[in-house]
């Protein structure tokens, strides 16, 4: 008599483990995809810093040599999760953020110093033109005023004669 | 040629003058864009990395090596991706204005900088690849079966040391006279601004004739 207890216990945890093991591996492949979003999250928002110190002007083939590792563990990550390794895939994952690390930051730094030399040099340069265009301007009207001078000397400096119309 | 005349000619030199020394300083405020094209090329190259000896006759056991490389016109640094796809004619049809419907076998994530080209070896082959009788359902097939009712089936490809199982069929052509599949390479890039990744309409690829197989 005391067997159908024992039985019937058995035969719920049974029916609880049947239920809980695809529960597990569907939470499993949620983690998985919540950690492919978030490294590729991380991956595009280095890029993105990435691009913006290549527009201020900075050198970024550093950077983009460790984006570039970080996209081949990306893709490695991707091909063992189609496969079905999800521990491998994660790993790989892993690598990956591994790998983009500090790039953003250092993107930023990058760009912050490649703005600051594009301010210096942009002043650096608008000041030589003014200084180029007062000398060409000063230089112009001395010419200007020499070449008057001279003109003016040349043709006061003619006599004009007056025909006789006897023969 | 009286005074003003020279006068008039000294005010035009000088303005040229002035003009040509304030030109450094005009360029960082205007900007000339729009005179570039942006495009990326991308292309196949054999296994001696030029454009002959492509592999064509295949069969399962042998292993080829082609090159895929691209190159960045962007005027930016680009995000590729570049997909690896494998299947039959009707599933994959090399046309640039839109991506295959079939997913990627294998995957190359590059960054690649302004004006610089990217490659890279790939290496694949194929095996159990098996023929079968779908008139008959038979998986045996006899020397008494028409050719035009054997399909041949791929079902692993492996692109640089990974397997890929793959469900890929071909019936036989009989107008060019084989099996024939076809190895894509679709490029695409990562939008910013879209922060998605969309189809850089290229298509690339090669086609293989596995009657040999």
């Amino acid at each position: 008599m005391t067997s159908w207890p024992k039985l019937l216990m058995i035969s719920a945890l049974f029916f609880l483990l049947q239920v809980s093991i695809p529960w597990v591996t569907a939470s499993n492949a949620n983690v998985v995809t919540g950690v492919f979003i978030e490294t590729e999250e991380v991956l595009h928002s280095a890029y993105a810093a990435v691009l913006d110190a290549e527009r201020a002007g900075a050198n970024v083939s550093v950077l983009l040599d460790r984006l570039n590792l970080a996209g081949e563990y990306l893709s490695e990550a991707y091909f063992w999760y189609r496969s079905g390794d999800s521990e491998t895939a994660n790993r790989f994952a892993g690598l990956c953020r591994d790998a983009v690390g500090n790039v953003r930051n250092e993107a930023v730094e990058l760009m912050d110093a490649a703005k600051a030399a594009g301010d210096a040099e942009f002043v650096e340069t608008v000041f030589e033109s003014i200084v180029g265009v007062i000398v060409i301007v000063v230089s112009c009207y001395v010419v200007w005023l020499i070449f008057k001078r001279r003109y003016r000397r040349q043709v006061l400096g003619l006599k004009p004669e007056v025909g006789s119309s006897e023969s | 040629m009286n005074l003003k005349s020279y006068r008039n000619l000294f005010i035009v030199i000088t303005l040229i003058l002035t003009l040509i020394a304030a030109s450094p300083a005009l360029a960082t405020v205007i900007s000339f864009q729009g005179g570039s094209e942006q495009f990326s090329e991308f292309w196949l190259l054999g296994p001696e990395h030029v454009a002959e000896n492509y592999p064509f006759n295949v069969s399962t056991g042998e292993m080829y090596n082609i090159f895929v490389d691209l190159a960045n016109h962007m005027d930016r640094s680009e995000y590729y991706l570049v997909q690896v796809k494998f299947g039959n004619s009707t599933q994959l049809d090399f046309d640039s204005s839109k991506p295959g419907s079939l997913s990627p076998l294998y995957e190359f994530r590059v960054f690649v900088g302004d004006e610089d080209v990217w490659g890279s070896p790939v290496t694949f082959g194929f095996q159990n690849v098996s023929i079968k009788d779908v008139v008959h359902s038979a998986d045996n097939v006899t020397m008494n079966v028409p050719i035009e009712d054997v399909v041949l089936s791929v079902d692993d490809v492996i692109i640089n040391g990974m397997v890929f199982p793959v469900d890929a069929s071909t019936s036989w052509d009989s107008e060019n006279s084989g099996f024939y599949f076809r190895l894509s390479f679709e490029l695409w890039r990562y939008d910013v601004a879209l922060k998605s990744y969309s189809f850089h309409n290229r298509v690339v690829g090669l086609q293989l004739n596995m009657t040999g197989s």
